[in-house]
């Protein structure tokens, strides 16, 4: 009889922690699922904020604002002096 | 919930029915005791209650609570399976996990085309309530007419997409609307970055991410991945709380890299567009190759259309016409003819008397542009000299012309992953009239893609072989790929030579010359097909070449087409957009000058800078 009572105790005991533990890992479960899905929104976004850098650095826009707003030229042969790094390529001469 | 499944269901039961039966007896032995002590005065409570009345009420409630147990094994265990699934249906539900669309990239990792956050606006035309000025300010914020709004309105369903893809940094203006039966949904959006210069070569996607032209359309296989699956259980806010069995990860597309050096294409595609305007042309095409490894590197075409463009015009602007249209090549051909004369044993020195320019075959007239008189082998190539061609054509068999042609890849489809890339029109040799054969020599009568002559020029660059234009970049360090030996590399190196001359002075292109780079190249200016006969006055102005001559690293063609300006000859109206890309796309690769260039640096003693 006493054994009995100190099962049922133990058994109400171990339903409870069971109906908190199942409330707990849902709620882990569900905090979980909102942190992957702003995860993969943020990817989305770097994908978008990478695309947007893209645009404003297309050649052509560069090439704009290297020529009016710098004042830049194109380096032509007649204003490059070439030299070879005798390390990097032995196996080339010099060229000019 | 919990407890309708787990194994708790049976306990509950038999826990119930103990419960009944123990009531049951309480009241059984509490009733003889009320009898004994009358505890009201009136007569009616005391006078004696028949025996049966008693035992009748507790047979009727134990029989409830045998009901109440009845009912319970039914629910728990016979019909479990009927609640177990309309709980189910009520809380678990199966959805897709969407697989990123691949990107596509250029040769160094800049931005083609990506998949990018957007918003779609979903409309309940039912439940649409909204004044003139609010409607005004949405259609304003989607971007459509008002006319256009409310005809997507116009509808008895209750579900409308109004617009697809909007930027999603519109969302919160168009929730300050407050409009009801007006919902903003998360979707994603192709973006091009690139814009119209690499449209026709990427092409394009529809609102629901599937492949409509271009790389979009015929590796939207390997773009598009496989989209994963999971089945969870929402609670009644719709939050998952709980995932039922394994997830099926989704598998995202492939990241494509392109041989395409957004550069270079960006480079070549502006100086296209600047010589189709400045001749009021048609259009254009241009091709850059690696001449070693056959990679694209910029393959432009003019018109085109921003990738965001939509509609048959738009789509027709956008069309390949490097790979999918066919033109006859003229006087591009000549050098593959006297490649073949001196691979047949015929000396460079060797003269060829052109006469007074003209040539009879077959009651037929071929005629030079103007009279040249004897002319070496080199210089029936520098000076384009249609009869000087045939003359030497006329030495060689048709079938080895045709297998020589052939074997360049006149008539042979590139093995492109791309939709439409055209095959071009070689017809076999069997059927040639001697007058064909002739014209064949110099290129009329057969019909190729831009991109199909740019291969064939990777014959001269390579001393001899043949390499496969390909639109996916090569891995680095994969040194020479190889190819077809098509020509003695010799016979490679003397035509190209030759090729040199003719883009130098005396020429038929001295305006070929890029600055600092040695050149070699052809031209070819080409009257317009047109119904039976040629057209008058409408010509495709052609160049084709290869630098630096010495040791080629790049293959270009260009084509113009129906230039209507003053001159219309490929070396007056291609040959100088050859020479600008040329240095452009050597200075891009670090190619070194291999002329020598009057140094235009001019030393000044420096001013000493202020702080």
């Amino acid at each position: 009889m006493r054994l009995n009572l100190l099962l049922l105790v133990a058994l109400l005991a171990s339903s409870l922690v069971l109906v908190h533990t199942a409330y707990e890992s849902r709620r882990l479960f569900s905090a979980l699922d909102r942190e992957r899905a702003r995860a993969q929104a943020l990817q989305a976004e770097h994908q978008r904020l990478q695309a947007e850098r893209q645009i404003q650095a297309t050649p052509a826009r560069v090439e704009q604002v290297a020529r009016v707003r710098l004042g830049m030229r194109v380096a032509t042969p007649a204003v490059t002096e070439y030299v070879v790094d005798p390390l990097a390529s032995p196996g080339q001469g010099a060229s000019r | 919930m919990i407890g309708a499944r787990g194994p708790g269901k049976g306990a509950r039961a038999t826990r119930e029915a103990a419960t009944g039966a123990r009531s049951a007896r309480l009241i059984g032995r509490g009733l003889p005791g009320a009898r004994s002590m009358p505890n009201s005065t009136s007569p009616l409570l005391a006078s004696r209650t028949p025996p049966g009345r008693s035992q009748f009420v507790v047979a009727l409630v134990a029989l409830a609570f045998v009901g109440l147990a009845a009912r319970a094994v039914w629910v728990q265990w016979v019909d479990a399976g009927f609640y177990q699934r309309q709980g189910d249906k009520r809380v678990v539900r199966s959805e897709d996990i969407p697989a990123g669309r691949g990107r596509i990239l250029d040769r160094h990792g800049a931005l083609l085309a990506t998949s990018v956050p957007a918003i779609d606006l979903v409309a309940d035309p039912q439940a649409f309530a909204a004044d003139g000025a609010q409607r005004r300010a949405l259609a304003r914020l989607a971007g459509m007419t008002p006319t256009a709004l409310e005809r997507r309105l116009d509808s008895p369903s209750r579900f409308v997409y109004l617009k697809r893809g909007l930027d999603a940094e519109l969302r919160e203006r168009i929730e300050a609307l407050g409009l009801q039966g007006l919902r903003v949904e998360p979707s994603l959006r192709r973006s091009y970055p690139a814009g119209a210069s690499v449209a026709p070569i990427v092409g394009l996607t529809d609102v629901e991410h599937k492949g409509l032209e271009g790389l979009e359309l015929v590796l939207d296989g390997a773009l598009r991945g496989r989209d994963g699956a999971r089945t969870v259980v929402r609670d009644r806010y719709g939050r998952v709380i709980e995932q039922v069995g394994e997830p099926l990860a989704p598998l995202d597309g492939e990241d494509l890299r392109l041989s395409i050096d957004l550069a270079v294409q960006h480079h070549a595609y502006q100086r296209l567009r600047d010589a189709v305007d400045a001749q009021r042309a048609r259009g254009g095409s241009a091709v850059v190759l690696d001449a070693r490894s056959g990679e694209i590197l910029a393959l432009a075409n003019v018109p085109s259309a921003e990738p965001t463009a939509r509609g048959p015009a738009a789509a027709a602007a956008r069309r390949n016409r490097a790979l999918t249209d066919i033109f006859e090549p003229g006087s591009t051909v000549k050098p593959f003819t006297v490649a073949l004369a001196l691979q047949r044993g015929v000396p460079a020195g060797r003269i060829v008397d052109t006469d007074d320019g003209t040539i009879r075959i077959g009651g037929a007239t071929i005629r030079d542009h103007r009279p040249h008189g004897p002319l070496t082998v080199a210089e029936v190539l520098q000076k384009s000299s249609n009869v000087g061609t045939v003359k030497l054509a006329q030495q060689i068999p048709s079938a080895e012309l045709w297998a020589m042609l052939s074997a360049v890849g006149i008539g042979r489809k590139p093995a492109l992953e791309f939709p439409g890339v055209a095959t071009g029109v070689l017809r076999p040799h069997a059927g040639w009239r001697p007058v064909e054969h002739a014209t064949m020599s110099y290129g009329y009568g057969l019909s190729v893609s831009l991109l199909q002559l740019a291969r064939a020029y990777t014959v001269f660059a390579n001393d001899g072989v043949l390499v496969a234009p390909t639109l996916r970049a090569r891995d680095a360090g994969a040194g020479r790929v190889a190819g077809t030996r098509v020509l003695d590399a010799a016979v490679a190196r003397q035509v190209r030579a030759m090729l040199r001359q003719a883009a130098g002075a005396g020429g038929t292109a001295p305006r070929a010359q890029a600055l600092g780079y040695s050149v070699a190249g052809k031209t070819g200016t080409a009257r317009k097909q047109e119904g039976k006969g040629y057209a008058s006055g409408k010509y495709r102005a052609s160049f084709v070449g290869l630098a630096p001559a010495d040791d080629p690293r790049i293959v270009v063609a260009v084509l113009v087409d129906e230039p209507r300006g003053r001159v219309f000859y490929g070396g007056e109206v291609a040959a100088p957009v050859f020479a600008e890309i040329v240095q452009h796309t050597l200075r891009q690769l670090g190619v070194p000058p291999d002329l020598e260039v009057a140094p235009a640096i001019h030393a000044a003693p420096a001013v000493e800078e202020s702080l």
